[in-house]
Formats: structure tokens, C-alpha cells, sequence
């Protein structure tokens, strides 16, 4: 076990590398001048395009600008973001606490529900439950996030004035932040840990839409997974066996069927989370919700290519740790996958 | 049941603290602000906010482009030597931010650092241009020594701020207001690691982009406000208590990063936001004008400038077709005959333009200059809609043989943006209609491409605009008419008289003998038609309607806090 996660591990900077070339590289497809547009903002700016090309270097052959690029990443520092303001290391520092945030918030009632409303389809094949499961799975699996969204925002913000809009916080406890010591960078629990129940309780708030808008759409997916394979454990041979030896119903379905059915969940849980934490962009986007899925949009949007190197980084690295944990994960369910 | 009005209680409650309080003014935009470093500020979001936290030594007064009042100056400078050294006297007990004094030293040391760093994203290229006679930094002229910085802005025995010009400049005392050139706190950026303010480092400076520097983390101004803190969600500012005049009605400032504009309008129409970014004219007019709560004021100055170029010596050859006067194409100097151009001039339609670009708020100008700008002659003719001029011009055109043989054009537009693209189709559709032979193909491209192209005179009809870096009429008419001036490579347009009107103007700080060589460049360019112009927009603002001190009679355009008008200290809120 230590033996592949070492292994894994050491995958880590070898995926960097090749990611960082590939990019870097596709960079290189554009021309010096629109890389530079991404530094510009107006057409008074545009009259020093050419200035800005040669104090960037972005005349420079491929192999002096990678090496530039990594000169600095080697020294810990990923360069400047200008869709943030900020350093690319300090950006994903404070961002990504965020996106964590938002993640421990939505995966668990993701998985939760859909391996709930999934296993509950399967037992109910065909029946009154199953078809209004399977209708609103198709509902919300053909609702693009951004509808749903923006229709939650307007309904509940808007139109009841229920929950709160966009941002982590009401704008009463925008300066109180600046006072909480950040124990985890957790705004929710950092706040409760500073006896704020307040601001934790507010910034609860502003998670339960973006979070309410990816459930939606993300829970569909695992409960039309789930109840497939549901119905595949509960026709096999071995449920059938369990059954015969007079199990009861309960102990068929939730120990021998659904156990079996999970491994593919485990799988499709760990791409959901990797989604969820490396930033969804959408959701984000749309909450004004102060993320890595909202930086990773304004990088793209203005060609911000230290942005979009560290935000590319940072995605590797989520998933080769999110994979490695996935696979353990595998074994715990399925003893018979061995990591030697 | 019991559950659920529990929930409902605490939403509810949490939604009640959602209101913007009296004190504070909240806005929301989707703009990032680059930075809060005055020596690299050149773009309006970061402009907005360093204009409140950083002072200058001049601004303009109230709503005026061309009248300027003492700021950080304690009277207008005394200008002496033929208008080659400027003095000033700086206000007396002013402290910045981190309570220090401000000084002779800070305002010298300030810029000084301009001048040093003078990076190509900066705005500081004007300024080097009054101070060093070029807009390069020591890097890329060499002629630039620590010898001649030093000498171009030095304080005196009596503590005045002395300016020296290589030669006389007009528009200094302008380019002074420009929030770029503010003063900064000197014992501080050097104590934060900013540069030291001696000979001893000053190579290591040049040309260093300032975007995230030290300073941009921690601002200290003189102005009204300062910055609290800054994340990624918001920035926040407040009033500063040991500001030197009067007391603002507004304690805090919020300004929310929110992207998306549903998500803004729902909080403007709330009541949650003061102020928002808005979508356009089209989209704010239908969405956002006559609901409650909402104040409009709309008919405010534009200092913005569009014209649809027309190359007289186009470059590349793509764009010709056959290259020569057969129908199949253009020649590369096609623009060349003042004919054609004219006949360009009269098949665009403006009306049409206004009504369907700019929902009907468009005003016709006289010349490529902001009609508020000084200079400006509003008694200059324009060029209207004229279907049978523009057919007769066309005749006349290339001894008739453009009328004779027709014309196959090729036209570019900068990717999705809509007036250029209406803009094209109308002029297209206008000229083809003259003609069956006359034939002009429009096409997209990308803006980074079509910059490149057209500075190397490669693009043969484009539209494109310029705003003012500072309120001086030399910024517009030698930037668009001059040979020597930013557009020329473009539009390769050269008028010995316009040339020597625009160099006259530029060398001279007589108001009324400036204003009598613009008029007489107005005068001769509506003769040369070297550009369509294209209608300003009308500007609007839009506010909550509790939010006081926004009005015509104080909005300056030049402010970039371009939703009022004015700077936040100006502000309350009933």
C-alpha cells in the first residue's frame, strides 16, 4: 500500500512537467501579439503592444520561455495573475479553501442522494416511484447549470428574498473578515472557531445555492449510475444464492447488492470530486462565489497564461491525490483488489 | 411543519442584513482591478479606486474638461522661461495613509518613479513625453541618464516642486490630473521594498512592470479613503480619518466582483447594491430604467472617439484582390483620391447608426474629438447620409474609372463586436446599393490580430476608437490626423498643413491661438475626409435612488469612477 502511494506520488512532478511543456507549448500556436493583447485593456494600452512584447520576452524562442517559466516555478513562484491581482500561489492559497468549502458542502449530500434515490429506483423498478425518479434524473441531467442557476437565483434571492445573492458573504461582515484568525481557511469554520456563529452562519447561506444548483445536476448522474447497477447486483447469481439461504431483504439488498453496486460510485465519486475541487467554473461563475472555478473563467477569458499554467498545476496534482484516494478507497469496498 | 418555518425564520433573518447600510456604498461589477499602484494605473477599474485612495497634484473642477483647480497644489503652478519650468506649492499639513507628512520629496520621488519605471503597460509614456521628450524608458533610449530624471522634477530650497520641459508642453498641466500621476507615499514604498528613490538602483527599475508590486498590496495615499483589505471577492475601503478636507458622507466603500449580470440585477433592483456594472444601454434600458428605486440620468458627456479608417496605402495584398482597378479588386492606394473618401463619407449613414446601434442617443461630430474637450469647434461641418454626393463623388473618382469598372473591397471588423460589425453592414449595404459593380466584403478578426495588422498599415476599412488619457485636445487630433501621430500608420493619411497646424498646437500654451489651429484642422479634415466619423454615444448612468451627489452639473467623464461622475467623497446617501 505505502509501496502505491509512493509510486503515485512520485507521478506528482513527472505529470507537472509533461502538462506544463503541452501548455506552454499550445501557447506557443498564438502569436506574440495575442499574447500580449492579454495584458492590454484599452486602445490607448494597444499603442504599446510592441513595448510589452519585448519586455515580456514573447519573441523568445520556446526553449528560452519555458525555461524562464520554469526557472521561477522552481522557485516557488508561478508569477502574477492578473485576472486575480494578485500572485498565482497567493491566489489558489486563498481560493481554494473556497472551492474546498464548497466541495465538503455538495459532494457528501451528491453521493449521499444519489446512492439513496438510485438504490430506491432499483427496488421500485418500474413502479410510481421509479418513473418519477427517472423523469427528474432526466430533468436534471438536461438542465444546464446556468439556467438552473441563474432560475435559483432569481426565485430565491430575487423574487422570495429567502436566501442571500451573490459572494461568500453579506456585505454587513465584509469588514469583519479582516478581523477572524484563519485557523483552516475555511471561511465557515474559521468563523465558528473565532465564535462568529454570525458570519459562519451567513456564509452557510451563500453555499446553499451554488451547492443546491450542483447537487441538482450533479446527483442525476450518480442516480441514474447507481440504479443500473443496482439492477444488475439484484439479478446475479450471488443475490440470488443470499436470497435462497433465506436472508432477509434488507441484508440482500443493502449488504450484498448495494456493496457491489458502490464500486463503480467510488470511481464515478472521485471524478465528481475532482470536478468539484478543481473549480466548477459554471457554478461559480454565476454566484460570483470567490473560487478557483471563478479565477480559472476571468484567466481564461483574458489570456492570463500564469494563471492557466498554476490553475493547470494545481489540477494535476488534485488528480493524481483524488486518484490515489480513489483507489484505496476501491480496495476498502473490494477486498479483492490488491495494490501489489 | 415546525422544521421548516424554523429555517424559514433564519433565512429570513439572514436576509434582512442583506440591505446596503446608509454608511456604505456597495458595487458590484465584474471588472478585476489589475492594481492599486499609481505608477502603472492606465485602465479605468484599477482607475476608480487608486483616483480615491492617491490625490493629484491638479484636477478638474466639478464637471469642466477644461478648467483645472489646485488639488494637492495649494494654488495653480506658476509657469515661468517660456512656459519651460513649472513651480508648485504643495498644501500644507496633508498626511498619507500611514500617517506620515507629506512632503516636496514624496511628490518629486512619485515622479521620478514614473519616469524610472516608465513600463510599457503604464500610462507614463505621456508624461516622460513633457519631461524627457520621449515616451521610452532607459531602456529603450539610451539617451535617458538618472542625470536628466533627476533634473526634470526637483524641489527647491523653498520647498516647491519644480518642473523642467525640454520644450514648452500645453497639455502638461492636463496630464498632471491623469490619477497616474499621483503622489505616493515615498518613506513607505521604500520601506515596503519599492524602489529607493536614488541613482543607486534606478537601472534595476526601468521599465519594471509595477502591476503587482509591494505598493499595489499596500496603498498609501492622501486621499479620501484607504484601503482596508482585499480578496478575492471584494475590495473594501474606508473613510480616512486624518484626510485634510472635508469629512465624506460615506464611511465604506464595497466593491463585489460579480460576474455574472443576473446576479447584479437582482441585487440592484434589491436594494443590495447602489451601483452596478450595467449590460449595455439596450439591456439596462429594458431591464433596469423606471423600477422602483432606481434613479436614471442619462444625456452625460462621452469622451470616447470611433472612426472607420480608411487606409491610403494598404499593405497587404490579400486585401486587394486583383490590386488594380478592374472590379476585381483595389488598388493599395485606392483611399488615396480624396474623392473616394468623400463618397465613403456621404454612403454611411449616421442616422441609421444612431437608431440601431445606439437605441436613438448618438450625437454627430464635427471632428475626432470629444465635443466637452477644449478645442473642440462645433461650427465645423459634418458629413451626412447623401446617397446621390457619395454616387457623384464616386464618379468623379480615379478619372471615372472607379464608377466605370466597379470595386471589390474587403472590410474587417474586430471580433463580436456589434457596432463595428452594424457599422460595416451599413456602410456595405449603402455602397453596394450605388453600383452593381461596386462590391465590399466585411469580415471578422480577431482584435489582437487586427492591432497588429493595421499598425503595420496592413488593414484596408476598420473601425476603431480611441479615449482620453488626459483632457487635452492634442491626445485626439494628433493621435488621429498628424503623420507623426499614433493612427498614421493606419490610416497613412499626411496633410502638410494639418501637420504643421498640429505642431504649432502642440507648441504653444496660447488657449485662444491653440483653439484657432484646431478649428482650422476641423476645418481642413472635413475637406480631406481622412476617417468616417463615426456618432458618439450618448452616456447614461444609473444608481440607486437614495444615493445623492450624482448629477449632470457634477459628472465629469474624466473621473474613472464612470457611474457617477465624481469621487466617492462626494457622495451620501439619504
Amino acid at each position: 500500500m505505502l509501496n502505491f502511494i509512493v509510486r503515485r506520488l512520485i507521478q506528482v512532478p513527472l505529470v507537472m512537467l509533461a502538462l506544463s511543456l503541452f501548455i506552454v507549448g499550445l501557447t506557443q500556436l498564438l502569436t506574440p501579439e495575442q499574447r500580449a493583447a492579454g495584458y492590454i485593456r484599452s486602445d490607448q494600452q494597444a499603442a504599446r503592444l510592441e513595448a510589452i512584447i519585448e519586455e515580456r520576452g514573447l519573441r523568445d524562442p520556446f526553449v528560452v520561455q519555458y525555461g524562464n517559466w520554469l526557472g521561477s516555478t522552481l522557485k516557488g513562484d508561478l508569477g502574477f495573475s492578473r485576472a486575480s491581482g494578485q500572485d498565482v500561489v497567493q491566489t489558489i492559497r486563498e481560493r481554494l479553501p473556497n472551492t474546498i468549502e464548497l466541495t465538503l458542502l455538495t459532494a457528501l449530500p451528491i453521493l449521499l442522494l444519489g446512492i439513496a434515490l438510485g438504490t430506491l429506483s432499483a427496488l421500485h423498478k418500474d413502479k410510481l416511484i421509479d418513473q418519477i425518479l427517472r423523469v427528474l434524473t432526466i430533468i436534471g441531467y438536461s438542465l444546464p447549470t446556468f439556467v438552473l442557476g441563474i432560475v435559483l437565483l432569481a426565485v430565491f434571492y430575487g423574487y422570495l428574498g429567502w436566501l442571500p445573492g451573490a459572494g461568500q458573504v453579506n456585505i454587513i461582515n465584509q469588514f469583519a473578515l479582516g478581523d477572524l484568525r484563519h485557523y483552516t481557511g475555511l471561511l465557515s469554520i474559521d468563523a465558528a472557531l473565532n465564535g462568529r456563529w454570525d458570519i459562519a452562519w451567513d456564509v452557510l447561506q451563500h453555499l446553499i445555492l451554488p451547492a443546491a444548483t450542483l447537487t441538482v445536476v450533479s446527483t442525476a448522474t450518480i442516480v441514474k449510475v447507481m440504479r443500473n447497477n443496482m439492477l444488475e447486483a439484484l439479478t446475479s447469481d450471488y443475490v440470488r444464492t443470499a436470497r435462497a439461504k433465506g436472508l432477509a431483504d434488507r441484508v440482500v439488498n443493502n449488504k450484498h447488492a448495494r456493496r457491489n453496486a458502490l464500486l463503480s460510485i467510488v470511481t464515478l465519486g472521485g471524478f465528481l470530486i475532482i470536478n468539484l475541487l478543481s473549480g466548477s467554473l459554471i457554478t461559480e461563475f454565476i454566484f460570483g462565489y470567490p473560487g478557483v472555478g471563478l479565477w480559472m473563467v476571468e484567466a481564461g477569458l483574458r489570456l492570463d497564461i500564469p494563471a492557466v499554467l498554476g490553475f493547470a498545476l494545481l489540477s494535476a496534482l488534485i488528480v493524481v491525490v483524488v486518484s490515489t484516494v480513489v483507489d484505496i478507497l476501491y480496495g476498502v469496498v473490494d477486498p479483492r483488489v490488491r495494490f501489489d | 411543519m415546525k422544521k421548516f418555518a424554523l429555517l424559514s425564520t433564519l433565512l429570513l433573518v439572514g436576509s434582512a442584513f442583506a440591505a446596503s447600510p446608509k454608511d456604505t456604498l456597495v458595487i458590484q461589477e465584474s471588472a478585476d482591478i489589475p492594481t492599486l499602484d499609481p505608477g502603472v494605473t492606465y485602465d479605468t477599474a484599477s482607475g476608480a479606486i487608486v483616483e480615491n485612495i492617491y490625490e493629484t497634484l491638479l484636477t478638474y473642477k466639478g464637471n469642466s474638461l477644461r478648467d483645472l483647480e489646485p488639488l494637492l497644489a495649494s494654488k495653480l503652478p506658476t509657469i515661468s522661461n517660456g512656459g519651460r519650468t513649472v513651480t508648485f506649492d504643495l498644501r500644507k499639513n496633508v498626511k498619507f495613509h500611514t500617517g506620515n507628512a507629506m512632503t516636496c520629496r514624496d511628490a518629486e520621488y512619485s515622479f521620478e518613479r514614473n519616469l524610472v519605471t516608465n513600463s510599457a503597460e503604464s500610462g507614463n509614456w505621456f508624461i516622460s513625453e513633457s519631461l524627457l521628450g520621449t515616451g521610452s524608458n532607459a531602456n529603450d533610449d539610451k539617451t535617458i541618464t538618472w542625470a536628466r530624471i533627476d533634473k526634470a522634477v526637483e524641489c527647491n530650497n523653498a520647498g516647491q516642486l519644480v518642473f523642467t520641459l525640454p520644450k514648452p508642453d500645453p497639455a502638461f498641466l492636463a496630464k498632471l490630473a491623469y490619477t497616474g500621476q499621483s503622489i505616493v507615499d515615498s518613506k513607505h514604498a521604500i520601506s515596503i521594498g519599492e524602489w529607493k528613490g536614488t541613482e543607486a538602483d534606478w537601472k534595476n527599475w526601468v521599465g519594471k512592470d509595477l502591476t503587482g508590486s509591494n505598493l499595489n498590496k499596500q496603498p498609501s495615499g492622501t486621499g479620501a479613503y484607504r484601503l482596508v483589505r482585499r480578496d478575492a471577492n471584494a475590495t473594501l475601503l474606508q473613510a480616512f480619518d486624518g484626510y485634510w478636507g472635508k469629512k465624506p458622507a460615506i464611511k465604506n466603500v464595497v466593491i463585489q466582483k460579480v460576474p455574472e449580470i443576473a446576479a447584479r440585477q437582482q441585487a440592484f433592483l434589491r436594494g443590495d447594491a447602489d451601483i452596478i456594472e450595467g449590460g449595455g444601454r439596450s439591456v439596462d434600458e429594458q431591464q433596469i430604467k423606471g423600477k422602483p428605486g432606481v434613479a436614471w440620468l442619462d444625456n452625460l458627456p462621452n469622451t470616447s472617439a470611433f472612426a472607420i479608417f480608411m487606409n491610403q496605402k494598404i499593405q497587404d495584398p490579400a486585401l486587394l484582390g486583383s490590386g488594380k482597378l478592374d472590379g476585381k479588386g483595389i488598388p493599395a492606394n485606392f483611399f488615396n483620391d480624396v474623392n473616394v473618401r468623400r463618397a465613403f463619407s456621404h454612403a454611411f449613414n449616421y442616422q441609421q447608426y444612431i437608431q440601431d446601434v445606439q437605441q436613438g442617443k448618438g450625437k454627430q461630430r464635427t471632428m475626432l474629438l470629444p465635443d466637452t474637450f477644449p478645442g473642440y469647434d462645433s461650427e465645423v461641418k459634418t458629413y451626412s447620409f447623401d446617397a446621390a454626393k457619395a454616387r457623384q463623388y464616386f464618379q468623379r473618382a480615379w478619372g471615372g474609372n472607379v464608377w466605370k469598372n466597379g470595386f471589390t473591397l474587403t472590410a474587417n471588423y474586430r471580433a463580436g463586436s456589434v457596432p463595428s460589425q452594424t457599422a460595416m453592414e451599413i456602410l456595405k449595404r449603402n455602397i453596394e446599393s450605388l453600383n452593381p459593380k461596386f462590391k465590399v466584403n466585411i469580415q471578422q478578426k480577431q482584435w489582437s490580430e487586427m492591432l497588429a495588422d493595421s499598425k503595420k498599415g496592413r488593414e484596408a476599412v476598420i473601425l476603431i476608437g480611441w479615449a482620453p488619457d488626459y483632457a487635452d485636445p492634442d491626445n485626439f487630433l494628433y493621435t488621429f490626423y498628424s503623420s507623426n501621430g499614433f493612427y498614421a500608420p493606419r490610416s497613412n493619411f499626411k496633410d502638410a498643413s494639418v501637420d504643421k497646424w498640429l505642431e504649432q498646437a502642440r507648441a504653444t500654451v496660447n488657449t485662444a491661438q491653440r483653439n484657432r489651429l484646431y478649428s482650422l484642422v476641423g476645418n481642413r479634415v472635413y475637406e480631406q475626409a481622412p476617417y468616417i466619423n463615426v456618432p458618439a454615444p450618448v452616456a447614461y448612468t444609473f444608481f440607486r435612488n437614495n444615493l445623492q451627489g450624482v448629477s449632470a452639473a457634477t459628472f465629469n467623464p474624466m473621473t474613472s469612477f464612470s457611474y457617477t461622475g465624481t469621487l466617492w467623497k462626494d457622495l451620501s446617501k439619504k
